[in-house]
């Protein structure tokens, strides 16, 4: 099971299942992201038409993870998703400069739904291997996190292709986990 | 598990008793049975394959080994089949006693079963090689590709730039089809573009349910996904029975292509059938889409073909 192994730590909690939503704009890295979750083979990705879902066992926890695809004509089914979301996760492709704005305006977006209040918010700044990415420090500014009041959050540098932080995001999300009524 | 242990077990003493016993109330060996007994084309070149790899003989076990290193080096093409083939042939005749001049029709299926098997073999290979390919917008060669595929499916409108929001009429996700190529590279883009050249009116009819106001869907997408679901058929043997079904054509890329075709112009007829609600959808009916085909693949009889239809939607 390899990275969610650290779910073990979960085993306190009393609700088993988890779901989790992972959004960001198309060729961010979702389902290379999804893959590397399931210790899948990530070298055969192709863009998601609808969405791909997992469930990942980890020592009697079940992990929902909700990829959905990314593109402008996707993005208003995005919503049909919200309900029960444990964790956001937001991906972004730190090397696409010419669509921070568009990104950050899609999440904003996402933080302002009703569904998703207080829903702890993780993102990851992906493609950190290439030379153009602007580092994880500078993607929060741009996208504004250090403005977010409602929820935990948290940014984690990560390569979705190799693993790299991918790990420690995981570690977050555990920590991290709404306490349900 | 563990009847499945006993089964291999057992098989693996069994079978040379049945295959003695075969032989001699037959006075035939395996590979005859198989030749002169299962009809041409998957079911005849599948059990030769089968018993190829099972086989123990030390010279049948090298001739295999010898065939994939010809692959393996590229050079398994038409024009070398005989100077290939010839010796392998005549290897196994004598490692079975086969008398050439009794059994002049073994040695014609044999050698076709051959050319199949291994045709299939190396064009795994070359497959792969185009799918590790990269779409890179610094190569010409790329570039023009991609420009021929909007003036094939589109050949009333120009494209206004190389990055344009009209990319997405044909169902590529942003301005620059470049990224969604992905783990499939050019070979997705190759795919498209064979189905776009050689079958110009079903490509044009699959591109206008794609554009269906309610129905619709990313073609271009669609598109390199069902590249991933050939390439795994494909790696995976599945595809053996419509490639060795072909008649007239061995394994080569070309009916690759045509094999995507016919999975593209397939699924979708199902996407229409289907009506469904939104693209949201495209998970559930894709997976039941490719159960479909692999049903119809695991019968080594079935024979595929486009029939071209045009309906009006």
């Amino acid at each position: 099971m390899g990275l969610l192994s650290i779910l073990k730590k979960l085993r306190s909690s009393p609700d088993k299942e988890l779901r989790l939503l992972l959004l960001g704009l198309d060729n961010a890295g979702k389902t290379t992201l999804l893959k590397q979750l399931a210790s899948e083979d990530v070298s055969h990705v192709t863009p998601t038409a609808g969405f791909n879902i997992k469930s990942v066992l980890s020592s009697g926890f079940k992990l929902n993870v909700w990829d959905i695809g990314g593109q402008r004509k996707i993005r208003p089914y995005w919503r049909n998703y919200f309900e029960n979301t444990d964790i956001l996760i937001y991906v972004v492709d730190c090397s696409d400069h010419q669509r921070l704005e568009e990104t950050s305006t899609e999440l904003a977006e996402l933080l302002q739904d009703d569904k998703l209040r207080n829903v702890p918010l993780l993102v990851y700044a992906n493609k950190q291997d290439l030379a153009t990415a602007l580092p994880a420090s500078e993607v929060a500014q741009h996208l504004g996190l250090h403005l977010i009041r409602d929820r935990t959050w948290q940014i984690q540098a990560c390569v979705a292709t190799d693993g790299t932080g991918v790990k420690e995001g995981m570690e977050w999300v555990c920590k991290n986990i709404p306490v349900k009524k | 598990m563990i009847v499945f242990n006993i089964w291999s077990v057992l098989q693996w003493y069994l079978r040379p008793i049945i295959k003695w016993f075969l032989r001699k109330t037959t006075r035939l060996c395996e590979l005859q049975r198989i030749c002169y007994g299962e009809k041409a084309g998957a079911p005849r070149a599948c059990g030769v394959e089968r018993s190829l790899m099972l086989s123990r003989t030390q010279c049948v076990k090298e001739v295999v080994s010898y065939l994939d290193t010809v692959v393996y080096e590229r050079r398994f093409v038409p024009g070398n089949f005989r100077e290939i083939l010839d010796p392998s042939i005549s290897v196994v005749m004598r490692a079975k006693k086969i008398n050439p001049k009794l059994h002049g029709s073994f040695i014609v299926s044999f050698r076709q079963c051959l050319e199949q098997i291994w045709s299939y073999r190396s064009l795994m290979d070359e497959v792969e090689e185009i799918r590790r390919t990269q779409f890179d917008s610094g190569n010409p060669e790329h570039e023009e590709k991609l420009l021929r595929l909007w003036s094939l499916l589109v050949p009333h409108d120009k494209l206004e730039k190389r990055v344009t929001k009209q990319w997405q009429y044909i169902g590529f996700q942003g301005d620059d089809p470049k990224t969604d190529f992905r783990g499939m590279g050019i070979l997705g883009l190759e795919n498209l573009l064979f189905f776009a050249t050689e079958y110009p009116q079903a490509s044009s009819h699959v591109l206008s349910h794609s554009l269906h106001p309610k129905y619709g869907y990313t073609f271009a997408i669609v598109g390199i996904n069902l590249t991933s679901m050939a390439y795994y058929l494909l790696k995976d043997g599945s595809a053996k029975t419509y490639m060795f079904n072909a008649k007239r054509h061995l394994p080569n890329i070309n009916l690759f292509h045509r094999f995507y075709c016919y999975l593209f112009y397939e699924f979708d007829k199902m996407w229409i059938e289907s009506k469904p609600q939104d693209i949201m959808e495209f998970s559930i009916i894709f997976k039941k889409f490719e159960n479909a085909i692999r049903t119809e693949l695991a019968d080594p009889s079935t024979v595929f073909r486009i029939n071209i239809e045009i309906d009006t939607i």
